[in-house]
């Protein structure tokens, strides 16, 4: 009878039970009942290179849920957005569960696994009979495993014989890896996270780090020396306003007001001659050159004032324990190479290297980033050899146990110029994986009437609607993070461990699977035996990088990562007590031959496309929230990251410029460059400056505007920098 | 061909087969404590609140950034619906050209001290826990009218249509019982959320110094919120939110738009039937349509409601929410109209019987009206302010009750009130649309003349119509009834702004 009369009020019930908590054990504290895990298992984070712990929960082996690790020593029990939402994007609706091939009709319909190869393989081999083995090229990613990526590089170069092949790192790291190669003679971030709280000083250079990489934001703010935060920043970000000081450049004038801080540093004798003397070359032409940059002519380029100036000056100067930090404001610019090494010189000089708190420190994009410079064996042979040199392919022939004639001897051409060669024909086929060109790429719009030129392109992805599949003729179903294992080398040169936590749906594979499948449809699988795993081909990573800066010998196996909690690169076989945290040149021996860094630099040069009357604001892109991951692929199947971010593409508007255009908050504008128009809601802003226009690079027709000008020796994009007119609609 | 195969096989069956647990040894020990318990043990109260005190959230400015990780791990921690979060991140902008200022700002429920939403409800779904101070939702007693909703100053409770439920933010009160953090204070990278125990005498002296939480929130005087801001750096006078110039038009609750006009519809007409009784010039039909109306308008208001089976509960709210009230009201309301209806069936009665009920259809009728009156008076919306409303409401009342008569029994003078009552209604409005000062009033005039200028100009055509038909009428009669159906039209559209287009107060939002 009490059953039948309902309550006058309920404090229980269905509704209320759903979300009933219980303790999760495990460590976990209190989870919803109903994800109440049965086992659980650490794993980094395939978004960022901040290279995350996450504590995966478990039922009968599959992932339920997700808790940052406590026990990482990366992010101690914290994560971004998105890493706690690392699974949702698995189970989306549009993943690519079967490979499609575009029929006559023009429609991508599913085929097996068996014609998707055959038709690969028959299609690459016929236009590689045609063209030359130059005429097929790939485009990687800094998304995948380590071992994904050798093994690609390997198969693709030492066994169907294709000379190109690249990666969307190009569009984040390639800066950063140049301008450490030619500085320290080897492509080595020298610091380690726990710098973050070791540091008196903090200089970001074009670094959002708060949203862009907040759990490392997390450790500035473990920092008990009361540092000074110094941002460097056209715009006054979420960091810039965290910041203890904040300087607000006009874009591009980064490397002569790095020049201009080296001029003051000098006449202030703020520099430490002993470090220079015994760890350095190439000074005096440093010296020479920075003599050329007086605070006046600094102010003039860079819209500071000579106080703001000096005063950044001396608080290098005055530091103790200075580090130095750049992210993309840097390394995609039209000169980036130089100014990242205007960084490392600025920290050379001052002797703040290789002591806790102190470097100059590349922060990473992508999650393998890393493992993509280290091992891919694209731009460079694998281990960070040289293509170009005899003995670098003598040994890898040998470790591989490869003839030396599998392995070419010039360098890949980098991206931009594979997407030439589309253009003047040399490039015909085209492998497009894990990365999303026709959104991504620099001036996208050319790209895209470029695709159409080729012969073949084939993108594998875990997602069948990227704008870059949709434009393929094959699609590849590829398994993602979470559903394979491998290895992510982390910015502070961490490998860290990937499990397989969830099942890929359909008859999606492992990029490595597809791999082994086109080497053996291709006819190379026996010349690749060995690399029978993701464990084997990292056990063949050791041998490759055995004696090299790189050298991981010493890491026995998975095992050993996931006990230890990741281990940093170098660590050699007979290394011994592996402490969680170091920092290379402890010693001040670089990697050149002479043991010593190179002060290298270079008269700075004009933007490649200035305003004008036509073109009167400059477009300055980038991130827009820590929701948001590069072109959404990812981020955009979750609920909770979307709601996180404007939905339409925004435009941040200066009031003054708005008021002179007549634009109303949250109207509608025009925003067109050279190459293209795009419409878009304006929000209107005073951090942004004057003359100055922001929009986020996720949001898919932003490259339709970029201006297509690269770094010289690093071939990076410059995407912070164009020339475009803001229209009122 | 067959090795082919097989390796294929091979790599599909290997691809579905999970091998993390197998490979990889546990390392995670069960533990008695949280492994996480160490980041967050110091941002939380060791000890319960005493008598006079309740759990606050406390939020440091200067540490909130913008990562966003407590709106993640609410959701996952939780188990929450696919887009739910019960924390929110927004943004406050302002400063000068020279010293541009963003300050992000993390919000939850501020657990108030005199809680709007647990005041409206009129099924009693919220209580506010006698020792830790936490407003809590009880699930299964919501009967999902949203009143909550439309009550809760700093759009806290969220409608969750699934479930056809309000669910909302409890401090993770089941963790802090355990001695565990919510999981917003567990996922901060920068320690910006801490759990705090605060005097009531507190937080209501704390509203005598500051206006609003945050620049850019709702008056504090109104629910007493619990939650301190702080910040070392004070935010500058001008700090507007990034949704400022959002104008994005409300939820319309159209099954509200429609009770709403037609109660006030019967309402009208019954209080006129009234009236004609007393001349001895009433007859059945109208009453009957009157009727029909009012049974419609109730009837409608069920759709409203994600769970109209609990609606029986609605009495027990009565001592505080408006919402009871007029619940009850229009429940008696509705019984004595259809008594009044059956009256004028049964010959057997005194003749005043049907004047006496008639006048106590129109009594409760024009109580049941103030009742909707106050249900949106209450919520303390600028643009649902007592004044706006009551116009609005008994206007719609006088001039439908008015039409109603003329076309059912026409005349001259009827039908030129009705003429005059729908202008006068008409030219108030257009005042609404002037853009003045006070922000809410001129955010909902924009709204009016830019993302809802077709229903503003519905609005204004079809009582625009219905004045010139009542006119018409005067010559040709029949045209009455035009006139009838313009004007309810006009106000069907009128009640349709009066929800999509005030101002709802929030806690400051996202840019755009």
């Amino acid at each position: 009878m009490k059953k039948l009369i309902p309550p006058i009020r309920a404090w229980t019930g269905p509704l209320t039970n759903d979300l009933v908590q219980h303790p999760g054990d495990f460590g976990l504290g209190r989870v919803p009942a109903r994800l109440k895990p049965d086992d659980t298992t650490s794993m980094v984070c395939g978004f960022c290179s901040t290279g995350c712990g996450l504590n995966v929960h478990l039922k009968n082996g599959q992932a339920i849920n997700l808790t940052p690790d406590p026990n990482y020593p990366v992010n101690l029990g914290m994560a971004c957005p998105k890493g706690w939402e690392a699974l949702t994007p698995l189970d989306a609706l549009d993943r690519a569960t079967t490979p499609l091939l575009r029929d006559g009709s023009g429609m991508l319909v599913p085929v097996d696994w068996e014609t998707a190869l055959q038709t690969f393989t028959l299609r690459m081999k016929a236009i590689m009979h045609e063209h030359g083995p130059e005429s097929v090229a790939w485009l990687g990613t800094g998304q995948m495993p380590t071992e994904e990526m050798a093994l690609l590089g390997a198969v693709a170069k030492f066994g169907m014989g294709i000379r190109h092949g690249d990666a969307n790192t190009r569009q984040c790291m390639a800066t950063a890896a140049t301008a450490y190669k030619q500085s320290f003679g080897f492509d080595a971030p020298p610091f380690t996270y726990q710098d973050f709280e070791e540091s008196d000083v903090l200089v970001f250079v074009g670094s959002n780090l708060c949203i862009a990489h907040p759990i490392m934001w997390q450790r500035v703010l473990r920092n008990k020396h009361k540092p000074e935060i110094i941002v460097i920043d056209p715009r006054k970000t979420e960091t810039a306003m965290a910041a203890t000081q904040h300087y607000a450049l006009k874009p591009k004038s980064d490397l002569t007001l790095l020049y201009g801080v080296a001029n003051l540093l000098l006449a202030r004798g703020w520099i430490d001659r002993g470090y220079i003397e015994r760890h350095t070359t190439g000074f005096d032409e440093f010296e020479a050159l920075v003599a050329e940059f007086p605070p006046e002519r600094v102010a003039a380029a860079s819209g500071l004032p000579v106080a703001q100036i000096e005063r950044l000056a001396e608080t290098i100067g005055r530091g103790k324990r200075v580090s130095f930090w750049w992210t993309m404001g840097v390394n995609q610019g039209h000169e980036a190479t130089r100014t990242a090494q205007a960084i490392i010189n600025l920290a050379l000089m001052t002797g703040n290297m290789g002591r806790p708190g102190t470097g100059a420190n590349s922060i990473t994009g992508q999650c393998n980033a890393m493992g993509s410079r280290i091992f891919s064996n694209t731009t460079g042979l694998f281990g960070g050899r040289d293509f170009l040199k005899q003995e670098h392919r003598a040994e890898v022939a040998r470790v591989l146990g490869i003839g030396e004639h599998n392995i070419p001897t010039d360098n890949s051409l980098a991206y931009d110029q594979i997407v030439a060669g589309i253009g003047s024909g040399k490039i015909k086929g085209l492998w497009v994986i894990a990365t999303n060109t026709s959104h991504s790429w620099i001036d996208q719009g050319t790209f895209n009437d470029l695709a159409k030129k080729l012969d073949f392109l084939v993108v594998q992805d875990m997602y069948h609607t990227t704008e870059t599949a949709q434009r393929a003729h094959l699609v590849l179903p590829a398994a993602g993070w979470g559903e394979k294992e491998g290895t992510f080398i982390n910015s502070e040169r961490r490998f860290g461990l990937l499990k397989k936590v969830s099942r890929a749906p359909g008859q999606a594979l492992a990029d490595f699977h597809i791999f082994t499948l086109i080497a053996h449809y291709w006819g190379c699988g026996e010349m690749f035996r060995a690399w029978s795993s993701p464990e084997a081909v990292f056990q063949i990573m050791k041998e490759l990088s055995r004696g090299r800066p790189c050298d991981i010998s010493g890491i026995e196996n998975y095992r050993m990562l996931d006990e230890k909690g990741g281990i940093q690169w170098p660590w050699r076989a007979d290394d011994t007590e592996l402490q969680t945290e170091r920092r290379l040149f402890e010693d001040g021996v670089y990697f050149h031959p002479n043991g010593k860094a190179k002060f290298i630099c270079e008269e700075p040069r004009e933007m490649p496309e200035p305003v004008d009357s036509e073109f009167p604001f400059l477009l300055l892109t980038g991130r827009g929230s820590s929701a948001q991951w590069h072109t959404e692929t990812r981020t955009g199947k979750s609920g909770v990251l979307r709601k996180l971010s404007p939905a339409r593409i925004y435009v941040e508007v200066n009031f003054e410029d708005a008021e002179r255009l007549g634009v109303a908050p949250g109207s509608t504008v025009r925003v067109a460059s050279r190459r293209g128009a795009l419409e878009a809601t304006a929000f209107l802003t005073n951090t942004v400056q004057a003359g100055q226009v922001f929009i986020p690079m996720h949001y898919a027709q932003t490259n339709v505007l970029t201006h297509p000008s690269f770094d010289p020796y690093s071939r990076q994009p410059a995407y912070k920098a164009c020339a475009v007119a803001v229209q009122k609609l | 061909m067959m090795p082919t195969l097989t390796l294929l096989d091979d790599l599909l069956a290997e691809q579905g087969s999970m091998t993390a647990v197998a490979r990889f040894a546990r390392l995670h020990e069960r533990h008695e404590l949280p492994m996480q318990a160490r980041y967050y043990r110091d941002l939380i109260p060791l000890e319960q609140p005493a008598d006079g005190e309740q759990y606050a959230f406390a939020v440091d400015l200067d540490a909130c950034t913008a990562c966003k990780a407590c709106v993640s791990a609410c959701h996952s921690l939780n188990g929450l619906d696919d887009e739910e979060a019960w924390r929110d991140v927004g943004v406050l902008f302002g400063g000068t050209m020279i010293e541009p200022v963003q300050q992000t700002v993390t919000t939850a429920c501020h657990h108030c001290a005199d809680p709007a939403c647990m005041n409206g409800c009129p099924v009693l779904a919220y209580e506010k826990d006698a020792v830790t101070g936490i407003v809590r939702h009880l699930d299964d007693q919501c009967i999902g009218c949203q009143y909550c909703v439309l009550k809760c100053p700093y759009d806290v409770p969220k409608y969750n249509k699934k479930r056809g439920i309000v669910r909302k933010c409890d401090m993770c009160s089941s963790r802090l019982g355990a001695g565990e953090a919510p999981a917003c204070v567990q996922a901060c990278p920068n320690e910006a959320i801490r759990i705090e125990v605060v005097s009531k005498a507190v937080i209501s002296a704390r509203v005598e110094l500051e206006d609003a939480l945050v620049p850019g929130a709702f008056a504090s005087d109104y629910t007493l919120p619990s939650t301190r801001y702080r910040s070392r750096k004070p935010l500058a006078a001008n700090m507007a939110p990034g949704n400022a110039h959002d104008l994005t038009p409300e939820h319309s609750h159209f099954p509200l738009v429609v009770m709403l006009t037609l109660t006030q519809w019967a309402a009208g007409a019954l209080c006129a039937d009234f009236v004609m009784r007393t001349t001895r010039m009433s007859g059945q039909a109208m009453v009957m349509c009157a009727v029909g109306l009012a049974l419609a308008g109730l009837g409608a208001s069920a759709f409203h409601l994600g769970r109209p089976f609990g609606a029986w509960r609605a009495f027990l709210g009565l001592r505080r929410s408006w919402l009871s009230r007029e619940i009850v009201v229009f429940g008696l309301w509705s019984n004595l109209a259809l008594a009044l209806a059956g009256s004028l069936f049964v010959t057997a009665l005194p003749p005043s019987a049907p004047i006496v009920l008639a006048g106590g259809v129109a009594a409760t009728g024009l109580l049941g009206v103030f009742c909707s009156v106050m249900v949106y008076a209450d919520t303390r919306r600028v643009g649902w302010g007592l004044g706006r409303t009551s116009g609005r409401f008994f206007g719609t009342t006088l001039l439908l009750g008015l039409s109603m008569v003329a076309a059912f029994a026409g005349g001259v003078a009827l039908c030129g009130a009705v003429a005059v009552v729908a202008l006068l209604k008409l030219a108030w409005e257009a005042t609404f649309l002037r853009l003045g000062d006070e922000p809410a009033l001129r955010r909902s005039a924009l709204v009016m003349r830019g993302p809802l200028r077709n229903v503003t100009m519905a609005r204004f055509v079809a009582g625009g119509m219905g004045v010139v038909c009542a006119l018409a009428a005067i010559f040709f009669p029949p045209l009455a009834w035009l006139a009838l159906g313009c004007v309810a039209l006009g106000e069907f559209s009128e009640r349709y702004l009066f929800f999509t287009a005030v101002t709802a107060p929030r806690m400051p939002g996202r840019i755009l």
